[in-house]
Order: structure tokens, then C-alpha cells, then sequence
């Protein structure tokens, strides 16, 4: 392509370049002003780049500029609005800036800065100090840190970022989902609404399109590429998804109890009561995945013994059976 | 800090954006400073100012900008003390909005910041949540984090860190008999819902990681902290067991191993995954083994492996 082959400027210089000609105008610029006057598109210009190519490039740079939230408003024709060809483009100062009026305190920034730093190795790290740096190039004083803690959120689930890139765009998903004790994974559709960490473990919450009900899904049993169609749906469905997911996990937990009997003094009594409710005999604790919760208590050993309920006591029985025997049973 | 990946157009696009800005707010920085903040190199800063000063207005009918239309910056500072000082500015002064994704990445962390006792009050962070919504150019994705439960220990640790006094506590590790404990308290690291202190052990005399669910009895002493300012260990005591293990299982069930393989060192082949760490002790493998039974199985030690049946032996016993 002759455009790019021309291109001396690097093309960072030619975005920036047209976000300010974008946001200084008040009335909005022509495609041809800008591929005629914008820095960037300018020498193209001049240099004889063929008006077709330009045009591809100004519709990739407005794509670029969309994802990084720079609201580009495209102002048709009003006799016309499918008429594109007398467009005029703009950026609205009230939509691109942080709104006068939001003001940070110092505890707010102290407070910030800490969140800011929860996120271990993985995209929302950059996104959070992303983010930070806007807050903090207002200029606001910040309260000494707030120092002996360190909280941190690990996203060791591949699946996560596609979900979340979903539940923004309010984009259908599509996975395949392997449901312990099922010989092979289904494909699941679902209109995600919400990513939820509940006890240690990632849940998506979303409307499941076969079931025609809402589901929460573990994020570690996905077990192949979440991929996002092009089927979107109403934004309106994720208000309060958060809630709604929680509360549900919650009513499941509150369902199943288990009775157990721990060993006094070991690690699953240390563990196990700081979650348990007293029983006559023993302890009840709630759980909201009988085979996550079997994983737990099959840690234990002799630690605990499972009272009821008998799905759960089979389960590690049979981890138990499992583990015995993958290491040589007992001679 | 976090490797810095290679930046692509678009990326230092959307650092130019903020970078101006930045510049602005602070009037006068180094380029040290400001690399810092951008998590870039001093040579990369140098580079995106020197950008800078070519962006301008759009030039008028195929005239080059005028001087006044492009940013500028005062050279002899750049050049002679590595100082960035805007002389003359064209636009973007006041920061972009946060995209959804930064939005959603802080108030996720917010709500982490949340269960810290004594950080922050309701009001505070109700007034966060509605600027954060408000300052964010889409809606972003929620990502909840449920609450954990109240816990009187945590609340105790707070304020031995805010008072600076050392804490006593029976610490019970697992397979080990419990032991009374001194404790400078130095900092709390906060994990998957698991809360460890780490700090100066009067025991030990030196700094050790302790996991609070394993705390019971705690209380706080008179004794002022004498340690607060030691370099606290890593994430774990890692890599300083004296045993090596060797465990084997399914390429695809990684995630499940979550933290143990953050110290491993691992061979795949055929889907087929082989990891070798060190352990302090070869008692936590078998709860490991039993935990993901039909999954990971312990190749070595021997002896752990040995341990893993009896262990789930044990516990199959109670149900005869």
C-alpha cells in the first residue's frame, strides 16, 4: 500500500494529532479536511497517496481511537443520515474528559492507590494503573499510602478477559463447559452479565440460551476458548447482575449444609469451623459445589468424616479411593 | 514492577494522551520520575516527549502548524537536566475519561480494599464507587468480589499494625504440634480470601509468614515493634524447602494447582506436565494428592508418595 509505504510519521504521532484537531473543533471536520490538514494523513496527501487508502487508514484510527474511549461523534447529513459522505467528526470535550467536577479527595487517592495495586501479573494490572495515572494527572495530594497490606487478586483463568470484553460489549458468548462426573464438555451459550469471585473461585453469572434460565458457571471448568459472537443483547440485562449473582450463591449455600466431624486441633477443625454452623453432633457447614467442596475435605484425610449429605460422602470416598490408589495403594 | 511488554501504536497513542495531562499537573518533573509513572524507560519518555512537540493543531489549507499550534516543551531543561517542563500547550490538558476496563479494574480492587479493617469508611467508598461510575466512558463489566467472613483475628491484627505493638498467638501449622508465638507484625498479604501475617517471630528471630486461620488466642502485647521496617519474605518462603518433589499431571489441569506451580519448575510433553519444587516438608504433598485425586500424582520423594496412600487410607477407614 502506497499510504503506508510513504508514511514517515510514526503512527501514535498521527492519532494524537487527530484527536486534538477532533476535540478543538466545535462544529466537527470533514473526512477531507482531516486527510488534507491533520498531521499525519497531511504528507500522505501530499505525497500522493491514493484518497482510497487514506480513507481505510482514517476508518482504522477512529477503531483504535473507539477502543481506547475516545468518543468520536459522527454528525450525517440531517436531510440524509445514512449520507456519510458530508460527515463531519468530533470529539465532545464533556465526553472525553474526566467531567470537571469529579474531584478526589487524598484519603480517596491513598484509598485508590491501594486498589490500584491488587492485581497480580495479568491485564487488568495495566488497566488498574492505567487508570490510576488519569486519577492521579489531576493533580490531587495524596495521604501517606497506606502501608501493611497487601491484598492481591490472581486471574489464573484464561477465560476470564474474553468474558469480561463480553459483558462490556453485552456480546453472546459460546464455551465448552466440563461438568464434573460428564464424559466430555458441552457447548454452552450464554449472555454473560457478570464475573463474580466467590470463596477463592471465579463464577460467570449470565443467561444460559439452552436452559432459558440464568446460571453461574466456575471459570476453571471451561475448558476451551470462550469465543464472543455476533449476536449482542440488551445492556439493560447486566444492571444488578452482580447482586443477583451473589444473592444466588449465597441461597445455595444456605441450601446445602454438610455434617461433618472433624478431629479437634487439626487443620480441617482450624479451616472448617471458622465456616460452620454448631450441631448436636459434629459441625454443619454450607457449600455451594458438592465436588469443589469434596476437593476440600478429601485434602483433609482423617482429619474429617462426612456425615451426611451421601452425595458428598461418596464423592470423597472417592477421591480418597482415587488418591490411594495412584500411589501404590497400601501394601 | 511488571516486565514492560513491547508497546504498540495504539498503546503509545493512549499513553500521549495521558502523558500530556500529566505534564500539565505537575509542571516541572524529571524524566526518571515521569518514566516511572508510565512504567517506561527514561529513553522511552525521552522519545514520547520529543513526539510530542510535533503534534499540533491541523495546519490551515496545506500550511505547516505555526509555533503556537504545535505542543512545545523547554528544550535547554530536556536537554541539560533531564527536566519536562510544557511551554505551550494545544488541547488535552484535563485527563480522558477511564475506559471500562480501568474502571472496572479499580473498583474491583476497591472492593478488595474493602475488607481491610479500618480502611476507609462506608461514606468513602460509596463516594469512590459513584465517581469511578460517573468518570468511566462506557459501562464497565462487573466483577464482584463476595465478602469473606467477619473475623476477630483480622480485626485484631489491624490494630496491632496501626498501634505498632507485637501480637501473641498459638499458631497451629498443619502437621506440626501447636506452638506459642511472638510476633512483630509487619504486613498482611491477602490472597483468594486467605489472609497471612507476615512478621518478626521472637521464636524463630526472624521473619516468618503465618497463616491467620491457623491463629487462635491472639492478643496484643505491650511490646513495641522492633522489626516494622525488615524487608519482609516473598509471597511464600519459596524455594527454601530442602526437599525436592516431583509431581505429574494433565497439561490442562495447571490452573488447578494454582500457587504450587508458581515455584515449580515444569516439563510437558504429550499433554503431559511434570513439575519439580522444593518443599519445607513432604506432609502438605498427600493433602495435595488427595485434594486432586485422578489428577496429580506424586512422583518423588518416595516416601511422600508412600504417605499420600496411607494418608487417603485414613481417611477411607472412617467410612467402613
Amino acid at each position: 500500500m502506497p499510504a503506508n509505504a510513504s508514511a514517515k510519521n510514526p503512527p501514535e504521532e498521527r492519532l494524537v494529532n487527530l484527536v486534538v484537531a477532533l476535540v478543538a473543533t466545535e462544529q466537527g471536520l470533514t473526512k477531507d479536511t482531516i486527510l488534507t490538514s491533520v498531521s499525519g494523513y497531511r504528507e500522505q496527501s501530499e505525497a500522493g497517496a491514493s484518497k482510497d487508502a487514506l480513507e481505510k487508514m482514517f476508518e482504522r484510527d477512529k477503531e483504535s481511537l473507539r477502543r481506547l474511549g475516545v468518543p468520536i461523534e459522527t454528525i450525517g447529513d440531517w436531510a440524509d443520515p445514512d449520507d456519510l459522505r458530508e460527515a463531519r467528526y468530533r470529539v465532545p470535550t464533556a465526553e472525553y474528559e474526566l467531567p470537571e467536577d469529579i474531584v478526589f479527595t487524598p484519603p480517596e487517592l491513598a484509598l485508590l492507590n491501594l486498589a490500584g495495586g491488587v492485581w497480580s501479573e495479568s491485564s487488568m494490572s495495566a488497566d488498574a494503573r492505567s487508570g490510576l495515572r488519569k486519577i492521579r494527572a489531576l493533580g490531587i495530594a495524596v495521604d501517606e499510602p497506606i502501608i501493611g497490606y497487601s491484598p492481591r487478586i490472581s486471574l489464573r483463568e484464561p477465560s476470564f478477559a474474553p468474558l469480561q470484553q463480553a459483558i462490556e460489549q453485552s456480546r453472546v458468548v459460546t464455551f465448552g463447559y466440563l461438568k464434573p462426573g460428564e464424559a466430555a464438555a458441552r457447548t454452552r451459550h450464554i449472555q454473560p452479565l457478570a464475573l463474580v469471585e466467590y470463596e477463592g473461585r471465579w463464577h460467570v453469572y449470565g443467561a444460559d440460551l439452552d436452559a432459558a434460565a440464568d446460571r453461574t458457571f466456575l471459570l476453571l471448568r471451561i475448558v476451551d476458548d470462550v469465543v464472543i459472537t455476533r449476536e449482542s443483547f440488551d445492556p439493560a440485562l447486566r444492571e444488578g447482575a452482580g447482586e443477583r449473582a451473589l444473592a444466588g450463591l449465597e441461597d445455595v449455600a444456605k441450601r446445602n449444609r454438610a455434617l461433618l466431624e472433624v478431629n479437634p486441633g487439626t487443620e480441617a477443625a482450624l479451616r472448617l469451623s471458622r465456616r460452620a454452623l454448631p450441631a448436636d453432633q459434629g459441625i454443619r457447614v454450607p457449600y455451594v459445589d458438592v465436588h469443589v467442596f469434596a476437593d476440600e475435605l478429601a485434602s483433609y484425610g482423617p482429619e474429617v468424616r462426612v456425615v451426611e449429605p451421601a452425595v458428598l460422602r461418596e464423592q470423597v470416598i472417592l477421591r480418597l479411593e482415587a488418591a490411594r490408589s495412584a500411589h501404590g495403594g497400601i501394601v | 514492577m511488571t516486565a514492560r511488554k513491547p508497546l504498540v501504536a495504539t498503546d503509545r497513542a493512549a499513553l500521549m494522551l495521558q502523558l500530556v495531562p500529566y505534564l500539565i499537573g505537575k509542571g516541572e518533573v524529571s524524566i526518571a520520575e515521569a518514566a516511572d509513572e508510565f512504567d517506561v524507560t527514561p529513553a522511552q519518555m525521552r522519545a514520547m516527549v520529543e513526539t510530542l512537540t510535533v503534534i499540533g493543531l491541523p495546519g490551515n489549507g496545506g500550511y505547516w502548524q505555526m509555533a503556537n499550534e504545535l505542543f512545545d516543551i523547554d528544550w535547554d531543561l530536556l536537554d541539560e537536566r533531564d527536566i519536562i517542563v510544557i511551554t505551550n500547550s494545544v488541547g488535552l490538558e484535563r485527563a480522558p475519561k477511564l475506559t471500562a476496563r480501568e474502571a472496572a479494574a479499580l473498583l474491583t480492587g476497591l472492593q478488595m480494599a474493602r475488607a481491610i479493617p479500618g480502611v476507609g469508611d462506608t461514606d468513602l467508598f460509596n463516594g469512590l464507587l459513584a465517581k469511578l461510575a460517573r468518570g468511566a466512558s462506557s459501562t464497565p463489566a462487573e466483577v464482584i468480589l463476595a465478602p469473606g467472613p467477619v473475623d476477630a483475628v483480622r480485626d485484631a491484627v489491624a490494630e496491632a499494625l496501626q498501634r505498632g505493638v507485637a501480637v501473641s498467638f498459638t499458631y497451629k501449622a498443619p502437621d506440626a504440634a501447636p506452638t506459642t508465638r511472638t510476633v512483630d507484625p509487619v504486613k498482611v498479604q491477602i490472597a483468594t480470601g486467605e489472609w497471612y501475617l507476615q512478621g518478626w517471630c521472637h521464636l524463630r528471630q526472624a521473619m516468618r509468614t503465618f497463616h491467620l486461620d491457623r491463629v487462635s488466642a491472639l492478643e496484643l502485647t505491650d511490646i513495641p515493634i522492633e522489626h516494622g521496617e525488615d524487608p519482609v519474605p516473598g509471597w511464600f518462603e519459596s524455594g527454601t524447602g530442602d526437599i525436592v518433589a516431583r509431581i505429574r499431571f494433565p497439561e490442562t489441569m495447571a490452573p488447578l494447582l494454582g500457587d504450587y506451580l508458581d515455584r515449580a519448575t515444569v516439563e510437558t510433553a504429550d499433554g503431559v506436565s511434570i513439575a519439580t519444587m522444593h518443599v519445607a516438608d513432604e506432609h502438605s504433598l498427600r493433602r495435595l494428592a488427595a485434594r486432586r485425586a485422578g489428577i496429580v500424582e506424586i512422583l518423588e520423594p518416595e516416601s511422600a508418595r508412600r504417605a499420600a496412600a496411607t494418608w487417603a487410607e485414613a481417611g477411607l477407614v472412617q467410612y467402613r
